[in-house]
């Protein structure tokens, strides 16, 4: 069994002009094992994508205190690949493309980036396992030929990005408003695609704003985020109040002291 | 010291050249071009200094070529030349009867005189174009004729290797000319390389002369070895409506100018030059890239791409040139160059010479280093930096790789990438 734990983490971020730093993250405390899912709901401008690009360990990020345990061993400095070998996967919101790399030939060399020298994945054992999961996410066999994420539609990406968590199979995925941008057709599709990973070797982070995503996988656990710290934790029906009171009307009950970036 | 036309005299030459049993007019353009070289000055290439090379020799030779000494197999070649030696031609019957020439240029010149005479050094690159021009015209030991009749359409790229035979002293002076008549439609790759690892020169051209209606795929993938200097220039006369587009991996180990420029002379004439090119250790490339439009609704569009590493230095320069009259003309360039190390030089200059009011032109130029969030995203996914690097280099030069018809040598000219790469990295 997995453990990933967020311990009192500060995270601050500097800006490139005024060299100020802004303190994002502020105190958050978090414990994801795998066979759950969590759902971390937030406004605008809480701190939740740095969250999870903290935790893969993108640089523009700082930690400034507190830690971030993979299976008990800090990972904080460790570069992003080493944390992705470890088993962490983070689904982008918005993925890089890249010309020139075949999404097939990118999808082998993440796989055989974690596998030992001489146990890489055979190409047949690849295609088959290929083959299984393009049709679990609806994808045409097409996709895999173009180039990563080139010309790919916003819906194209997300699927693509569900498309390497099911090829990669991390043990924990962090996945950053994956909703966002799909119509209902490709919300299922992505959501079939997070649900066909759950098992007692996979935990998942899921990052959203709206509850939709979340009556398509259902999560264990629920988290609202607020001005850089976890205000409420709760079971899924806590995203249904949400949805009710909206994240004005959970602050005045919580009697909180934050300013939302699109209240009127 | 001399210079080498004060020591190659009138009759040394015209002996040479009749040993080589090369009909008048072809003796009688070396002679000419050997005056012309007195008063000419080597192609300028803007913000890249090389007046201090020696790219002549004085050296007049026909020398043969061992082919045992290579061990790699050609067979699939449509034309192979060692040096100034030509090992085997191999044309499909159905091309042969459709009228498709392809021989070695001397052979051309004795056997088709009036192709030869006609396209040789008159209608792309004139004798008197530089100084290396000429020089190319007056000491030339090599060269390959292809030439497809009016009509003829294949699809099977036309591939002719040549080696530069540096086992031994022997400046390669090669000229291939490619004469594709109006309505033609081929490919052509030609792959150049060294064997052996004696300094020499390498004076490489190729001209094609693109007919009214014809379409042309150029490929152009360079191996050249650390101990050769090399002047390689190319250009194409593009016909009314005829498409001509080249595709050159520049991919030299040693020192290189490259002089390449496509010249759309008819209406409706269009063309694409795609360069790439690595740069490593201290080695200096300076390339023009030129696109020139002289008829009226001529599309030019120009693509450089390069990947410097270590100490070494590579000059884009990409010249969109539209003359007085060329209306309803487009000149399209994009020059960008990625610095893996902070000791190496890179320029990319964009250059528009613009005679006419009705047309469309653009430019991009940068030199920048790799996109920090395309090595993240790639590292997220479990991939090394190194690895992450390569796959992001490859995909800046991929513009390029794709041009190229054919996949084996898309793979091949891949390989040679990662292998610059992985060699370049390691002396950082």
């Amino acid at each position: 069994m997995g453990i990933l734990e967020i311990k009192d983490l500060h995270v601050s971020v500097t800006d490139d002009e005024t060299q100020h730093a802004k303190e994002i993250l502020k105190g958050v405390n978090l414990t994801i094992k795998t066979g759950e899912i969590h759902a971390i709901m937030g406004p605008n401008g809480t701190g939740k994508s740095t969250l999870s690009e903290t935790i893969m360990g993108a640089a523009a990020y700082q930690v400034t205190q507190g830690d971030i345990l993979l299976n008990g061993e800090s990972i904080v400095n460790m570069p992003v690949d080493e944390r992705a070998r470890k088993g962490l996967f983070l689904g982008m919101q918005y993925p890089a493309e890249i010309q020139g790399v075949t999404n097939a030939e990118f999808l082998r060399a993440a796989m055989n980036a974690r596998r030992l020298e001489d146990d890489q994945i055979s190409v047949m054992n690849f295609l088959k396992e290929l083959d299984k999961n393009l049709d679990l996410l609806d994808m045409s066999e097409e996709m895999t030929e173009r180039y990563l994420n080139e010309g790919f539609s916003g819906g194209e990406k997300k699927r693509n990005e569900i498309l390497q968590l099911m090829m990669i199979k991390p043990s924990f995925a962090l996945l950053d408003e994956i909703d966002s941008g799909l119509d209902i057709d490709a919300l299922k599709v992505v959501s079939k695609g997070v649900n066909a990973m759950r098992g007692d070797n996979f935990g998942s982070l899921i990052i959203t704003h709206y509850q939709r995503l979340l009556n398509y996988i259902v999560p264990d656990v629920v988290h609202i985020m607020m001005d850089g710290k976890i205000v409420k934790t709760g079971n899924a029906e806590l995203a249904k109040t949400l949805e009710v009171e909206g994240y004005a009307g959970l602050r005045d009950d919580l009697d909180l002291d934050v300013a939302l970036v699109d209240e009127n | 010291m001399k210079t080498v036309e004060q020591m190659i005299s009138a009759d040394e030459l015209s002996e040479f050249a009749r040993q080589n049993m090369e009909p008048d007019w072809l003796i009688e353009k070396r002679l000419l071009a050997c005056e012309q070289m007195k008063t000419l000055n080597f192609p300028n290439v803007l913000r890249f200094n090389y007046r201090n090379w020696q790219m002549t020799s004085d050296l007049l030779a026909w020398i043969k070529s061992d082919k045992n000494l290579l061990n790699c197999d050609l067979n699939n070649n449509s034309l192979v030349q060692f040096g100034q030696t030509t090992l085997s031609v191999n044309l499909a019957t159905e091309l042969k009867q459709q009228g498709v020439i392809l021989t070695d240029l001397f052979t051309a010149a004795r056997d088709y005189p009036e192709l030869v005479h006609d396209n040789f050094m008159t209608k792309a690159i004139q004798t008197d174009d530089n100084f290396l021009a000429s020089y190319h015209a007056a000491c030339l030991t090599s060269g390959i004729f292809l030439y497809v009749p009016d009509n003829v359409e294949f699809k099977e790229p036309i591939e002719l290797n040549l080696i530069q035979d540096s086992t031994q002293v022997s400046p390669l002076v090669s000229h291939t000319l490619i004469v594709a008549g109006a309505n033609t439609k081929f490919s052509v790759i030609q792959q150049i390389h060294t064997k052996g690892s004696q300094a020499n020169l390498a004076n490489a051209f190729v001209e094609v002369i693109a007919q009214e209606n014809s379409h042309v795929n150029m490929s152009s993938l360079d191996e050249l070895g650390e101990n050769t200097l090399a002047y390689l220039q190319r250009r194409a006369a593009v016909g009314r409506n005829a498409h001509v587009n080249w595709a050159i991996g520049m991919m030299n180990d040693g020192d290189t100018v490259g002089n390449f420029a496509l010249e759309l002379n008819g209406d409706g004439a269009q063309a694409k030059a795609k360069v790439v090119a690595i740069t490593k250790h201290r080695q200096r490339v300076g390339i023009n890239t030129g696109i020139k439009n002289v008829g009226k609704h001529t599309v030019g569009d120009i693509l450089q791409r390069g990947v410097i590493l270590d100490d070494s230095q590579l000059v884009f320069n990409g010249i969109g040139d539209i003359v007085h009259g060329a209306s309803g003309s487009e000149s399209e360039q994009e020059n960008r160059i990625l610095m893996m190390s902070n000791n190496a030089y890179g320029n990319a200059n964009p250059i528009l010479l613009i005679d006419e009011n009705d047309v469309l032109a653009g430019h991009a130029a940068s030199v920048g280093q790799v996109d920090q969030s395309q090595l993240y995203y790639l590292m997220s996914r479990g991939l090394s930096r190194v690895l992450a690097e390569r796959l992001v280099i490859r995909g800046f030069l991929g513009a390029v790789l794709t041009a190229i018809p054919l996949k084996t040598v898309q793979q091949k000219l891949i390989k040679i990438i990662e292998r610059k790469l992985a060699d370049g990295h390691e002396s950082d």
